[in-house]
């Protein structure tokens, strides 16, 4: 337990950017395909690991997170199409079930091809620091990276057919489906924007800390908490309870023993599904 | 046969039976009642902590933790409180979560299960922490004949519980209490409207899967001797479910099929030696093989290898 440090809120909304854009893809991919993916942290898992890889041959560290981006969506994409595909017909509990066994084996993937031990990206640098705030530089990275992407996808989401289509077939699947949508197509693109999301988000994530096996799988309920408190399917409220989620569990740190921050977004959780099931702004879609 | 391979095989047929009687509780959440609980992997450590803190003496420094709580009492009082304990701590996850929609309640369950783990390691004074906690007792150790091994021995007091349990959980699914269970799975709103509490029934089939985990967790403190937060992850939690599912949800024997399928699949990169190619990446290939077993079980044989088609099927016409 400390006292009020400003740093803590500059932590926060660090953890916070890398939270809100994880929980923003998982909440498109929710929106359309109706199922809780836990597979998702494998998407940021594999997006971190074939940056390191890339980076690991030189290749410039620009390039090697657009390279994870792109490996994470196809991933995404090449998992729903061979797997969760085949069980579109089923009930989400079961593709949940399902998502459980596909993340074995991206997991255990990720061992067989890079080995199960710790790495780090080295993204070093001068950390100047700024109205008494330390600052490293990866740091500015990670929040200034988030803020484009999230701008990009909501472009996206509110400005081209895709993703007018993406918000309707969200909002109702059969009548988006009427209205001459093709949502079998629209599903790749889902998965792929998803993916992409995923994989940025997990290439900050080990940016942030360190690259490691079960660094997605363990980042699930911190995700699952923003996007449950921004109510599912919705991409603002994912956002925004993301960057609540990450700011709180850094200023919880003046309450409880820093040991025990991962618990408060289980609290959150816990507090937020009892009390306001349909998330933040009420509008839910389930 | 060879001692040493003799001793192998105790091993894997004490973790095949520990782990079945785990299957059981989940069977009784999920194959019998529909709840999605992921948090087994905790009421298993609440198990084995509990009997392992009230069977041991309480000095026991070391260089990251300090035990400071420890009782010394002997093993049938571990497992009993164990067995207790872990089905409370099922019936208060399941007060906060059980109304939830099913797929919630697997994200609060797995949580919780998370945060136990994090309790686990942090606090040393009880638990020793991320230190092992060492020389737990074992039962009637010495005093058993030394010409088989010991696991031997202590692999019939696990044979002689999983039966109890298996029938003992068969009897109850079968009980008039079962088939509220059942009817709740089907659709809740039905034994609603006939007048039944299901909240309560929920609660009960939580505490009770959840209280035969935990003495799962002391039969495993007892015989594993050293307990390891690392030992409680939810990769064991998706282990069990795998088991369930493979085996056949709703069936007990179904259960222990799967489960004991799951332990020969994990546990059997231990007879083949590490030199041969790939071998140190076998852990890992094995499960990337679960992995797979499930899904394809899942596609093809969705009532699993021993379970009810008309069960596998109910879930899957509405929705």
């Amino acid at each position: 337990m400390v006292a009020f440090d400003p740093q803590l809120l500059w932590n926060g909304v660090v953890v916070g950017s890398l939270i809100a854009l994880a929980a923003l893809g998982l909440t498109l991919l929710f929106g359309l395909l109706n199922f809780i993916n836990i597979a998702y942290g494998e998407y940021l898992a594999w997006g971190a690991y074939i940056a390191l890889g890339a980076k690991w041959a030189d290749v410039p560290f620009i390039l090697a997170i657009v390279l994870g981006a792109i490996g994470a969506g196809l991933i995404a994409v090449i998992t729903d199409r061979i797997v969760f595909k085949q069980f579109s017909d089923r009930d989400p509990v079961v593709l949940l079930v399902v998502s459980i066994g596909v993340a074995f084996m991206l997991r255990n993937l990720i061992r067989v091809v890079y080995g199960g031990s710790t790495h780090f990206y080295n993204v070093g640098g001068e950390a100047p620091v700024v109205f008494g705030i330390r600052v490293l530089p990866a740091q500015v990275i990670i929040v200034t990276l988030s803020i484009v992407i999230l701008a990009i996808v909501f472009l996206i989401l509110n400005e081209t057919r895709i993703g007018i289509a993406m918000r309707a077939a969200s909002d109702d699947t059969d009548l988006a489906r009427i209205r001459g949508i093709d949502t079998k197509r629209l599903v790749i693109y889902v998965s792929l924007i998803g993916g992409v999301i995923a994989g940025i988000a997990g290439v900050m994530l080990g940016i942030d800390s360190n690259i490691n096996p079960t660094m997605g799988f363990l980042f699930l309920i911190p995700i699952f908490a923003a996007v449950i408190l921004g109510g599912i399917g919705d991409p603002v409220g994912a956002v925004v309870g993301g960057y609540a989620l990450g700011i709180g569990q850094n200023l919880s740190i003046i309450f409880i023993p820093s040991e025990y921050t991962p618990a408060f977004a289980l609290l959150i959780l816990i507090i937020g599904l009892l009390t306001r099931p349909s998330g933040l702004f009420g509008e839910a879609t389930r | 046969m060879g001692l040493v391979s003799l001793q192998l095989l105790v091993l894997v047929a004490n973790i095949a039976g520990i782990y079945s009687i785990l299957a059981i509780g989940m069977n009784m959440h999920w194959g019998d009642t529909g709840l999605l609980n992921f948090a087994h992997a905790g009421f298993f450590a609440i198990g084995a902590y509990t009997s392992a803190i009230l069977t041991t003496p309480a000095s026991d420094s070391g260089l990251l933790a300090n035990r400071i709580i420890g009782f010394d009492f002997p093993i049938a009082v571990g497992m009993i409180t164990a067995t207790v304990l872990a089905g409370v701590a099922g019936v208060l996850i399941g007060a906060t979560s059980v109304r939830l929609d099913g797929d919630y309640l697997a994200i609060v369950t797995l949580a919780g299960a998370e945060i136990l783990r994090l309790g686990i390691s942090n606090e040393g004074w009880l638990t020793s922490g991320q230190q092992t906690l060492k020389n737990i007792p074992r039962p009637l150790e010495g005093a058993l004949p030394s010409m088989l091994p010991y696991g031997f021995y202590y692999f019939l007091l696990v044979l002689a519980v999983l039966i109890a349990c298996y029938l003992t959980f068969r009897y109850l699914a079968k009980s008039p209490f079962g088939r509220v269970l059942h009817a709740i799975r089907e659709d809740e709103d039905v034994p609603k409207a006939l007048g039944r509490n299901t909240m309560q029934f929920k609660l009960k089939s939580f505490g009770l899967g959840a209280a035969v985990a935990g003495l799962a967790g002391s039969l495993w403190a007892h015989f594993i001797f050293a307990l390891q937060p690392t030992m409680f992850t939810p990769d064991l939690t998706f282990s069990v479910w795998a088991a369930v599912i493979i085996g056949g949800a709703g069936s007990y024997l179904g259960a222990i099929t799967g489960m004991t399928v799951i332990t020969l699949i994990r546990q059997v990169t231990r007879f083949i030696p590490s030199d041969v190619p790939l071998g140190s990446k076998l852990p890992y290939i094995r499960l990337i093989i679960i992995g797979a077993l499930l899904v394809l079980i899942l596609y093809y044989r969705p009532e699993g290898l021993l379970g009810n088609k008309e069960r596998a099927l109910a879930g899957m016409e509405e929705n």
